[in-house]
């Protein structure tokens, strides 16, 4: 890296009396193509310095107009992603180590990626016993004991904002792994921005058929009779969510859930993380085995030694199913106007 | 696997009356000049070397309320006090300090000085806390030390040279290099343009200006004052000082 002291930073070009925000806000969150991936909270500068929040109509006023959240935003000029994308291998995997939603695949990626060296921390999202999302650097193994910290939530986390923290203060990498719409968001920031392309090194991505606002998916949970407080885990198994407790199971056909469904989720076709390094899902495996779609060479190394280590078990993966439900989200495309 | 016996060694009659008459000639020896490395305080006192931690003197002319001592301290033995110039100053509690003399590496302005007193006596815990006032003047201390006591070390051996007079225990610090530094962008792919750094600059050494499809921000090295507030602002943190060109 040179050190200058005069450089130039690209405009985006848009009308003179338009505000950034503004823009976002007609185009992307009015229009109801908002993902809430929260790129534009990661790099945007006022936000940092002022502690606003995201909300566009209060960030209109500390704007500073360097259009980073019009760059960065996923959405805004919207291709959708669909299908299963390239992968360089498919296989079903469970990890010996650590215990999760599944196979606990996504957990032994990232601590043997940090055992091997390619990163020294990585963004977990855990919950408090509201099931609020919570998010957690993990630097260490240890970290792990905290046994909410794996598992599904069903509920929008600010990962994104967190790894701009991380991105800063880690001196290997940054792990990070998220739905598909996060894995967007994160792939625009390492577009442009360079501090994320050279740090973030590792990104997973989810296999996600939808999401839910925390209030709303809590609301609908208390009517269907779950107690929040005594719920353990949530799953979505064979069109059915599951939310087990620890002394009784509710089960619902997942289809009633799509009253509450965000419009963001309506207009995404991506089911597979497309552009992530390594997507991880239960669709299309044993039950206690994760799917893991290998599609980039570092993604390869950490599965290469997560089998020499003998960390894990691996099995077969039938991809119809994946497959299946690909095409299933891709019908979304319908929604987009 | 047996034990391996080693074989006395066989010394000649000789040999034997040698190395006898060498033990008697070292116990004559160590009789009347002995060979001791203890130092007999308060008679005599060690001499130290010039960086020894010891008591810390306080200098309120150069102290900059920067409160950098008081934030670094490990044991939490610095406490800042108000002054009734309205400015801070602080005060040390001996009774915690583990004399890291951190504080005095941290000093920006270089207020705090070491010094070799390290036997100061107190009556009580309370007395142990240092004002500023008390910083400033070195403290009382008895003195009955007639000579001071060098440590000589000789390839494997320490002997202890003893040279009359009293140790001057007031140091005084080595002059203050001070570099000229100046503000540099580190990464300019990860600017935002978003202009903080430019809001910032109490010397408007940066300016933002739009060219065409471009956004340029510069930094004008000769208003640079090297005062680091844009680096500390910047919220991507691509900025960062370095020394100014020439300097070494």
């Amino acid at each position: 890296m040179a050190a200058v002291s005069e450089w130039r930073v690209k405009l985006v070009g848009r009308p003179k009396d338009v505000s950034c925000p503004s823009v976002v806000k007609t185009q992307v969150i009015d229009t109801g193509l908002c993902c809430r991936c929260m790129a534009c909270m990661a790099a945007c500068p006022a936000a940092v310095r002022t502690g606003v929040g995201f909300d566009f109509e209060e960030r209109k006023h500390v704007c500073v107009d360097c259009e980073i959240c019009v760059r960065v935003c996923p959405r805004l000029d919207y291709k959708p992603l669909s299908g299963i994308g390239s992968y360089i291998k498919a296989v079903a995997g469970r990890s010996k180590r650590f215990k999760g939603q599944d196979g606990a695949m996504v957990t032994e990626i990232l601590m043997s990626a940090m055992e091997m060296g390619i990163i020294d921390r990585c963004i977990f999202v855990g919950r408090d016993e509201d099931w609020r999302t919570e998010i957690l650097h993990v630097r260490d193994v240890e970290q792990l004991e905290v046994p909410t910290l794996t598992g599904t939530k069903y509920t929008f986390a600010a990962a994104v904002p967190a790894l701009r923290e991380a991105v800063l203060n880690t001196k290997v990498g940054v792990g990070f792994v998220g739905t598909p719409c996060m894995v967007s968001g994160v792939r625009r920031l390492q577009k442009e921005l360079a501090v994320f392309r050279r740090k973030v090194k590792l990104v997973i991505g989810l296999f996600c058929t939808e999401n839910f606002y925390w209030d709303e998916l809590t609301e609908f949970l208390k009517e269907r009779g779950v107690d929040i407080k005594k719920l353990v885990k949530t799953d979505i198994t064979k069109g059915k969510f599951i939310a087990t407790m620890t002394d009784d199971v509710v089960e619902f056909p997942v289809k009633e859930l799509s009253a509450i469904m965000p419009s963001g989720c309506r207009v995404c076709t991506d089911f597979s993380a497309v552009e992530s390094d390594v997507s991880v899902g239960s669709v299309g495996s044993k039950p206690g085995f994760s799917t893991v779609l290998v599609r980039e060479e570092n993604a390869k190394e950490v599965l290469d030694f997560i089998r020499e280590h003998g960390y894990a078990d691996f099995d077969e993966v039938s991809l119809e199913f994946v497959e299946r439900l690909c095409n299933l989200k891709k019908k979304r495309e319908a929604n987009i106007k | 696997m047996g034990i391996k016996r080693l074989k006395m060694p066989e010394y000649s009659f000789g040999d034997k009356v040698k190395w006898h008459a060498a033990a008697v000639g070292t116990a004559f020896k160590e009789a009347f000049f002995p060979h001791t490395v203890t130092v007999h305080y308060p008679k005599e006192r060690r001499k130290f070397p010039d960086n020894f931690r010891g008591y810390i003197l306080f200098d309120i002319e150069k102290c900059i309320n920067c409160w950098q001592c008081a934030f670094v301290c490990p044991a939490n033995a610095i406490r800042m006090k108000e002054a009734p110039n309205k400015k801070y100053y602080p005060t040390i509690d001996y009774a915690k300090c583990i004399f890291c003399h951190f504080c005095v590496d941290s000093c920006v302005g270089g207020a705090l000085r070491t010094t070799k007193i390290h036997d100061v006596a107190y009556a009580d815990v309370n007395e142990m806390l240092a004002e500023t006032e008390q910083l400033m003047e070195p403290p009382e201390i008895v003195r009955e030390d007639r000579r001071y006591v060098e440590y000589v070390i000789e390839e494997d051996d320490v002997r202890l040279r003893r040279v009359k007079g009293q140790d001057y225990l007031l140091v005084e610090p080595p002059p203050r290099k001070e570099y000229s530094m100046v503000c540099v962008c580190d990464d300019p792919e990860s600017c935002t343009g978003c202009g903080t750094c430019a809001d910032v600059c109490e010397h408007y050494a940066i300016s933002i200006s739009i060219e065409g499809e471009y956004k340029v921000i510069r930094i004008d090295t000769a208003r640079c004052t090297g005062c680091g507030l844009c680096v500390k602002e910047c919220p991507l943190r691509v900025l960062r000082l370095v020394r100014r060109e020439g300097e070494q």
